[in-house]
């Protein structure tokens, strides 16, 4: 019996004297059918549609399935779906569900139920509206078939409905898809392998999950989101903690089981102990950058924006973030994900070697920049946000820019980004962010790649060659087609400098060791995890 | 007194008005937009657009402060832009585990600073007095969360007593509840015991020195009587203002402990509801904790009128 047992015992012999209330009585195996996480933000909001962040999605993969799910090939499985058919001109797809599949009310889900879903889904989804955009019809033809009636043909289909970028395309009862997508629902029932205890969810603090006895895994194995979604557990509880001190505290303490997301400061002493388990989380990872407004001088010139890649370098970017764990990181001379089967290098010489400031300092220059102010928009309150801005400040120093260090919130950088006016009346010159590995695959949900000017992504950047390629790569019929038309998009953005890349990094997950069968992957997947007491 | 009571809370209106307007137009002129962290990073322009217009946030301000107004006249604090639930709901869920810390540590404040107060006056000039005096400068001076993360990593991570997080409620029992609170009760409590101590001290110095007292011991009355019934009572009025003051200094220092310690409480609710830009949110704890204050103001008086019967309104 150790001292918290004892102390516990006595002040709660006093407590029950005091109060007449008795403590629950937790059995042992109680404890250990209930999995503890700490996820990487809070849990504000719960509609996967309407919000898209990736803690929501997280928590949305445990609640809601999808027809098809992505495995970890990177390669799209039947889920939701037994069979499909498509017609051989490949405009019309025929889609089958699974028998016996159940929403979380009991209730059978049927054709309308998915159709209302897609619906909903398509009108947020990047690949979505590019189907709405080519759709003739998508109906129900009984309870268990529906079809998908396109005026040309998609090929990447079953990838679109597959994805595990956000929004998912998860699906919903008819009643709740018929939401408009812009306003949030407010019933969380699915059909997936749990189900959200909504009487118990504390926003921003608590959010718990309780295994739904009548779902129906595949029969494959799992692999992230596709194949048999075994639960193993009674209850999954989400505890938010804002302070990673506490929560790496908490984990050392055997008061929670699993932190998704660990500091890179605190894992040494999590790997001290014992009793916890620490591996990287996501072998997808992250990729940083910095965004340049392509509307404003300076970096409306090409040159100027050249400039800043010739002499940026991504081991200082990197450090800033992870440290100097060299596990956690890697160059990359290009924007796509590494060790991914379209990834590419080609165009990269410019973010490879000896950085030239004296070059760089020369280009800039023969841009026009004549010492204006750059406006440097750094969130504070996220730790690679800070790390990469300090690194940024002291980079365009170096180059002899004027900088105008904007050091504010998340909130703020978010909204201000979107303004399109002169830095100088409430717009800006840069901005930092980073992006999922898992988003930056192929050009799919890879917003950032885009560079269709005013359709773009913050930044605005036009260059007609890299959106050319994206389309080749959408329409590419194979692996080698696909593969080259990446190559092609990476030199293309590069040339143009849509954005700067600033490296490759990866971040650790950590467990007790009484937790079993935590799977590496772009989210936290709860099925085949055991927890013994 | 009822007279007195019923005057002073009719007096809050305005002053609650004023707040009300105060807040809503900050944060209308405050930059940061919440359907951009609704919408997250990988979002169009278009469909930001989409969200504000879905939350209202693109009417104009008097549009939104005057049906702002007319749902709180109706008893309504609206509803949160981000969990789209109630947002009296919001506070609700919150008010329990802030409460319990703050009551908590109200405790521990009278039961630790008064008596540690009474004690250096009576040895006024003393080593005791010394001793108490250094540890209320030390308390004053170390911020809270050093002295919760020291708590945590002495008395749960290395002792393994108690939790390092989290909070039960009471109907779970009285010891979860109770573990839960004891190192941040401590750990906000710190400050508040030393304002209490240091006040303590000067306010009974002062009153040791009065002639009452002086008959009081020629009339033979015991130590004890003399500093915890004579003395004591008439050292109240600072002692019991400097602790409603303190409630304010609780609030504050709520928001940080309840982060290091992972309380679900007020604190933490308002801390993500300014960094999401949840404007119903924070628009409903400052009235609230603006409603706190004044409510905390009036009891503060009523308590001077029964501890010193010459306080009459």
């Amino acid at each position: 019996m150790d001292r918290r047992t004892v102390l516990k015992g006595l002040a709660g012999a006093g407590g029950l004297a005091l109060t007449g209330l008795s403590a629950p009585a937790i059995a042992q195996g109680a404890a250990a059918r209930t999995l503890r996480f700490v996820p990487q933000a809070n849990l504000a909001n719960f509609d996967p549609i309407w919000g898209t962040q990736y803690v929501v999605r997280n928590a949305a993969a445990l609640v809601w399935d999808t027809l098809y799910g992505i495995d970890a090939q990177l390669q799209p499985q039947r889920q939701m779906i037994e069979s499909e058919e498509t017609s051989d001109d490949g405009k019309i797809w025929t889609f089958k569900l699974r028998p016996g599949l159940k929403f979380h009310d009991g209730e059978p889900v049927l054709s309308k139920d998915v159709v209302a879903s897609l619906s909903r889904w398509a009108a947020r989804d990047p690949m979505g509206l590019m189907i709405i955009a080519i759709q003739q019809e998508l109906t129900a033809v009984d309870d268990r078939t529906f079809k998908w009636v396109l005026k040309q043909p998609f090929p990447k289909m079953l990838y679109a409905l597959a994805k595990n970028n956000a929004p998912c395309s998860f699906i919903m009862p008819e009643r709740i898809a018929k939401t408009d997508p812009f306003k949030q629902i407010t019933e969380y029932v699915g059909s997936g392998p749990m189900k959200f205890a909504k009487s118990e969810w504390v926003p921003g603090a608590k959010s718990v999950f309780e295994k739904f006895a009548d779902y129906v895994p595949r029969q494959e194995k799992a692999s992230w989101l596709a194949g048999g979604k075994q639960i193993l557990v009674d209850r999954v509880e989400w505890l938010v903690m804002p302070d990673p001190a506490t929560a790496a505290a908490a984990l050392q303490n055997g008061e929670v089981d699993w932190w998704e997301n660990p500091i890179a400061d605190l894992v040494p002493v999590l790997k001290k102990n014992k009793n916890i388990s620490v591996d990287i989380g996501d072998p997808l990872g992250n990729i940083g950058s910095f965004r340049m407004n392509h509307l404003f001088a300076p970096f409306n010139d090409v040159r100027a924006r050249r400039a800043v890649l010739m002499a940026l370098s991504q081991e200082d970017y990197m450090r800033a973030i992870v440290g100097d764990d060299d596990k956690l990181w890697k160059p990359l001379p290009g924007f796509f994900t590494p060790d991914t089967p379209l990834y590419s290098e080609l165009g990269g010489e410019i973010l490879k070697g000896k950085r030239d400031l004296d070059a760089a300092k020369k280009l800039l220059a023969e841009s026009g920049y004549s010492g204006q102010p750059v406006t440097c928009l750094v969130a504070q309150d996220q730790p690679i946000t800070k790390a990469q801005g300090d690194v940024t400040a002291d980079l365009l120093k170096q180059l002899g820019m004027n900088v105008d260090f904007v050091a504010t919130d998340w909130g703020t950088v978010g909204s201000r980004r979107a303004a399109k006016t002169p830095p100088g009346q409430g717009g800006w010159n840069m901005f930092h962010s980073w992006h999922a590995g898992a988003d930056c695959i192929t050009p799919a949900a890879y917003t950032a790649i885009r560079a269709n000017g005013d359709k773009a992504w913050f930044g605005w950047p036009n260059s007609p060659n890299t959106e050319k390629e994206i389309t080749a790569w959408f329409e590419a019929k194979s692996l080698d087609e696909e593969k080259a038309a990446i190559g092609r998009v990476n030199k293309a953005a590069l040339d143009d400098v849509v954005y700067a890349p600033t490296g490759f990094f990866l971040t650790y997950t950590a467990w007790r060791k009484n937790v079993s069968g935590i799977a590496k992957g772009p989210l936290p997947f709860f099925w085949g995890v055991s927890k013994s007491a | 007194m009822l007279s007195f009571i019923l005057r002073r809370i009719v007096a809050t209106l305005p002053v609650m008005a004023i707040v009300a307007l105060f807040v809503f137009s900050l944060l209308y002129i405050a930059p940061g937009d919440p359907a951009v962290v609704i919408a997250g990073d990988q979002a169009s322009p278009e469909d930001v657009e989409r969200i504000r217009q879905s939350l209202g946030l693109d009417r104009p301000f008097l549009i939104q402060f005057g049906s702002w107004v007319w749902r709180i006249l109706h008893g309504d604090l609206g509803t949160s832009i981000f969990t789209n639930l109630p947002v009296s709901a919001m506070i609700g869920q919150r008010l329990g585990p802030t409460l319990s810390l703050m009551m908590v540590t109200l405790l521990l404040t009278i039961v630790v600073a008064v008596p540690l107060g009474v004690v250096a006056a009576w040895k006024a000039g003393s080593l005791i007095d010394r001793a108490i005096m250094a540890f209320a400068v030390f308390g004053f001076s170390l911020p809270v969360f050093v002295v919760g993360y020291m708590l945590a990593y002495i008395f749960a991570l290395e002792l393994e007593w108690l939790p390092v997080q989290g909070y039960t409620p009471l109907n779970q029992g009285f010891w979860p509840w109770l573990e839960n609170l004891i190192l941040p009760s401590v750990a906000l409590g710190c400050v508040y015991i030393a304002l209490v101590a240091r006040i303590t001290r000067a306010a009974m110095l002062e009153v040791l020195q009065q002639d009452y007292i002086r008959t009081a011991r020629a009339k033979g009355l015991g130590q004890g009587g003399i500093l915890f019934i004579h003395a004591l009572k008439n050292a109240a009025v600072p002692i019991v203002t400097v602790i409603g003051i303190g409630i304010a200094l609780l609030i504050g220092g709520a928001v940080v402990t309840e982060s290091v310690f992972a309380i679900p409480g007020l604190g933490r609710l308002t801390i993500d509801a300014i960094l999401r830009r949840d404007y119903p949110v924070i628009q409903g704890i400052v009235l609230l904790f603006s409603f706190v204050y004044v409510l905390v103001n009036l009891m503060i008086d009523v308590i001077y009128t029964l501890v010193d019967p010459r306080i009459r309104y």
